[in-house]
């Protein structure tokens, strides 16, 4: 196909968009007139071609791209094939037209927009970007589109449809916890339940499907799991979360998966090193969740929710989170040169668990405080991994 | 260094819009939701449309010592999705700017319901 011709669909599948989305863009809106409206798009297209002629003939005169000279049509401005001018006029008429038809800018939007992102936990994106991103840069050694792609959907969609479906099935719950207001999480009003739902499943599903075509049955096995492992945690029905055992198991899933589907998208081999990280990493996170499950005790019980610290109390429960950060640590001894020196990374969490050896199911929420600590020492931790990634990197 | 400034002038380019943006509550800052909607819509259409092109073999990347040279795919750099980005951002800015000032210029021509 020569460039003039791919110009003009683009344009004309703009244009179609423009003509639906003004069509009903401009009966809806009660704030612009349809003479602003015409006005502001000309004013666009002027100063997007004005913009054009500039920096297109600077940034193909920095030679930041070329075109095949048999595909263009040949007429230019300076160095500027006309037909480039096409992205500008395409982008004008059809994005302000779905802003005509779709926005709305009350308070109250601002606000549901605000309640849904806190919804997904952002200062927890990174532990699950991290996983993907390190594992599949260190065995792929380089950038391409998968990564930024994982890195992108294990970021944000992810985490949206892990704590925005939590958030919807534990809405009874949350409400009776005054601790889900702040950094750990938002009450999800009802209202905001079923647009949680479908932001989480519009925005995961087609991330999931291109990774999938990116890599071979393993890597769409481990997609599924890491893809199940977050619905069935707290969708009702499943509600792996309230199965004592199974919803540390699922937890660590929702962080070790990410590196799991990494390593595969990129190629690794598995061999005994990959496989102790992965399994010490595996039980880190199990420990991780067990510990943060202890200062929901007390109300857990009170609303009848069952979790492995409700089951074994909060004595037992502490204690089998200091055993398995040691067995993380103890199993990362035997990883190969640097990664046997993350075996030091187990000590400040066991430090800061241990004073809760003997912790009574009456005091459990107490345990709150170690919980905020742990927080901040996985980005300490975050810190001290990558350090360790860029030796390893550095030694092949 | 300058092997990155083609991407820095991009991300500062993004960063101006947004100050623009925040300062008139244009775009993100009047509909958060429709705004991140717009920005993937738009960006995911203009990276099919480069799609496109590079398999039509009309679109090559050049060597430009100012580029990363961070290929995200055959003839894909890493800053072309920045570069389109910033395209709606800048786009979407100038079209509600414009808006703005229009309505600014002649508020007669607004046909808000008047509140009784």
């Amino acid at each position: 196909m020569s460039y003039p011709l791919l110009a003009l669909a683009g344009v004309a599948i703009a244009l179609l968009g423009f003509v639906v989305f003004t069509w009903r863009g401009l009966r809806r809106s009660l704030t612009v007139s349809s003479r602003h409206y015409v006005l502001a798009i000309g004013l666009t297209v002027l100063v997007l071609f004005v913009l054009t002629a500039i920096f297109d003939n600077i940034m193909i005169a920095a030679e930041l791209f070329h075109y095949s000279p048999e595909h263009l049509h040949g007429v230019s401005i300076g160095l500027a094939p006309i037909e480039d001018f096409s992205y500008p006029l395409a982008g004008a008429l059809l994005l302000p037209a779905m802003w005509i038809a779709l926005q709305r800018g009350s308070e109250e939007r601002r606000k549901d927009f605000l309640t849904l992102i806190v919804a997904s936990r952002p200062v927890s994106w990174i532990n699950t970007a991290f996983p993907f991103g390190a594992a599949y840069l260190l065995v792929a050694r380089e950038i391409d589109w998968v990564w930024l792609l994982g890195v992108i959907y294990f970021l944000i969609p992810y985490n949206f449809a892990m704590y925005g479906i939590n958030d919807v099935f534990d809405y009874a719950s949350d409400f009776a916890n005054p601790r889900k207001g702040g950094i750990e999480g938002a009450l999800l009003a009802p209202r905001l339940h079923r647009p949680t739902l479908w932001i989480a499943a519009w925005s995961n599903v087609p991330f999931l499907l291109i990774l999938a075509a990116a890599g071979g049955p393993s890597a769409w096995i481990a997609l599924a799991i890491s893809a199940f492992a977050v619905v069935a945690y707290s969708a009702a029905g499943l509600r792996f979360k309230e199965r004592p055992f199974l919803d540390s198991i699922t937890s660590s899933t929702h962080f070790v998966s990410p590196a799991v589907v990494g390593l595969i998208l990129a190629g690794a081999q598995f061999g005994s090193s990959l496989i102790l990280l992965l399994l010490a990493f595996f039980l880190w996170g199990m420990a991780a969740h067990a510990f943060g499950a202890i200062q929901d005790i007390n109300p857990d019980r009170e609303a009848d929710i069952h979790s492995i610290a409700t089951a074994i109390g909060a004595k037992a429960t502490t204690r089998l989170a200091l055993v398995l950060w040691t067995a993380a640590g103890i199993l990362m001894l035997f990883v190969a040169w640097p990664g046997l020196l993350a075996a030091i990374i187990t000590v400040p969490y066991l430090l800061n668990c241990a004073p809760y050896w003997s912790v009574s199911d009456e005091n459990s929420a107490s345990t709150n405080k170690a919980w905020r600590r742990f927080i901040a020492l996985n980005y300490f931790s975050g810190f001290l991994v990558t350090l360790l990634l860029i030796v390893e990197w550095n030694q092949v | 260094m300058t092997g990155y400034l083609y991407l820095l002038l991009l991300l500062g380019g993004i960063g101006c819009m947004l100050l623009l943006d925040r300062r008139f509550a244009l775009f993100f800052w009047h509909d958060p939701a429709v705004a991140t909607l717009i920005t993937v819509v738009g960006t995911v259409l203009f990276l099919l449309w480069d799609i496109a092109g590079i398999s039509a073999g009309v679109f090559l990347r050049g060597e430009s010592s100012f580029a990363s040279g961070v290929i995200l795919a055959p003839e894909m750099p890493l800053e072309e999705p920045i570069f389109l980005v910033f395209l709606v951002l800048c786009t979407m800015v100038i079209f509600t700017g414009s808006l703005k000032l229009l309505a600014h210029a002649s508020p007669s021509d607004l046909r808000v319901v008047s509140k009784r």
